[in-house]
């Protein structure tokens, strides 16, 4: 392995790293519709959102990957492979970035909205100044898990030909077969690429901390 | 009925999916005896074992179980160990698997009640009988749960063995594409074999708990 390798292979991170941003977004959007039917009143929504939940949660990304790509091709719609790629990775990582705001939902006391409710304030109020900070921080740490989840999961994309990482370090251990060092590379700068995310995740959750509510809320629960 | 089940390749698919039941069954085993060791290191060398086990345990979750399956496949064959793709995999599944099980190990060793092992010592029992009669089965009965997602987990991540010919669920509905060129049904075979399996699991991992919860 030499230099050029060693560019190569952190061009392709830069490709890793926008697969996974792109998908934590739109599995974040996919997952906040899922979670929309979940808590809406018609037991048939709740329904379909378990058999989602189920499905999802029981498929292997590999297969789910391989069927967006060929329904893609089936609905002769053409979007090339980053975004067949970065569509597959939303939808498998939609379900578990739904069951993390859901649980969040569900971390809230009932006396919340109670409370809520004696002040009568609007309901989009609630949303924005109750519901939607809460969700944020109770969820915050489960979210980051996911999303490190996510970096290493649009290595499965690789197998399927989508030019990243993993793609990159097998072409160059084909090539001049030297499999420690590239994969040492390799794992370092997907390490590197988590490790970082997980701090970034943990330094916003002291500094929401600070700000005082989710101690509380924590403290709530406990003299229910 | 037997033309049926030529045409839509039956037989081969239900001996992939014995095969993947079986490497998830081969690295789920390899995985819990490996973290059984990794948390039996923690609690046994002090500091030391703990800090040598948190820095292996971090290694391997901030990378992607492909980055272990190209070690092992292309890697142990360059220093003289010639495996089979498939045990290739379960092992780079087993190191990988090992990190996670060992932090589920640990959380449900966090919350095993603390008087219990001051009472073990009041009535003098050994180190060895405190970890193999105290420690070990309140371990067992605390990670069932979580224990039961990760395997749901390991049964996806054999999936990922089709990238170095092993002949699973994957590999067979790639191959049944190739050979009759039908876009949808081969892998939407193979996902709902994979459904089945993870029914089973979950309705395995619910029995195991009733069970242990009945003692």
């Amino acid at each position: 392995m030499n230099s050029n390798d060693l560019i190569m292979l952190l061009k392709a991170s830069g490709y890793s790293i926008t697969l996974s941003v792109g998908a934590i977004t739109g599995g974040t959007i996919l997952a906040t519709l899922l979670v929309l039917l979940a808590f809406s009143p018609s037991r048939i929504l709740q329904f379909i959102y378990r058999v989602c939940m189920w499905v999802i949660r029981g498929t292997p990304w590999l297969v789910i990957a391989m069927l967006v790509f060929l329904s893609l091709h089936g609905m002769s719609i053409r979007i090339g492979r980053y975004y067949a790629g970065w569509l597959a990775l939303s939808i498998c990582f939609s379900s578990l970035f739904a069951e993390v705001i859901r649980g969040a939902i569900i971390a809230i006391p009932e006396t919340v909205f109670d409370s809520t409710k004696s002040l009568a304030l609007p309901r989009l109020i609630v949303l924005r100044k109750v519901l939607i900070p809460l969700v944020l921080r109770q969820g915050l740490p489960p979210y980051i898990n996911v999303c490190v989840m996510t970096v290493k999961g649009s290595s499965i994309l690789s197998v399927i030909g989508v030019w990243e990482l993993t793609y990159a370090s097998r072409e160059i251990i084909e090539r001049n077969l030297t499999v420690f060092q590239t994969l040492f590379a390799a794992a370092a700068i997907y390490f590197v690429i988590c490790f970082i995310l997980d701090r970034l995740g943990r330094n916003l959750e002291t500094r929401l901390a600070a700000r005082g509510f989710a101690h509380d809320l924590a403290e709530g629960k406990q003299n229910d | 009925m037997t033309d049926w089940i030529g045409k839509y390749y039956l037989i081969e698919y239900i001996q992939a999916c014995g095969w993947a039941a079986v490497l998830a069954v081969a690295a789920t085993l390899g995985g819990v005896v490996w973290a059984g060791a990794l948390f039996f290191f923690t609690t046994v060398f002090g500091r030391i074992g703990r800090v040598a086990v948190a820095a292996y345990v971090q290694i391997f979750r901030n990378t992607p179980v492909l980055l272990p399956i190209y070690l092992v496949y292309f890697g142990f064959p360059m220093i003289g160990i010639v495996w089979p793709a498939a045990v290739c995999g379960c092992f780079a599944i087993t190191l990988q698997q090992g990190a996670y099980v060992s932090e589920i190990f640990r959380g449900s060793y966090k919350s095993i009640d603390r008087n219990l092992y001051d009472a073990a010592q009041s009535i003098g029992l050994s180190g060895w009988q405190i970890f193999s009669k105290i420690t070990v089965p309140q371990v067992i009965v605390y990670s069932l749960p979580s224990l039961g997602s990760q395997v749901v987990l390991i049964l996806k991540d054999t999936s990922l063995l089709s990238a170095i010919t092993v002949a699973e669920l994957m590999m067979q509905a790639k191959r049944t594409q190739e050979a009759t060129g039908a876009i949808y049904w081969p892998f939407l075979m193979a996902a709902a074999m994979y459904l089945f399996l993870t029914l089973f699991i979950d309705y395995f991992f619910a029995r195991a708990q009733k069970a242990v919860r009945w003692r």
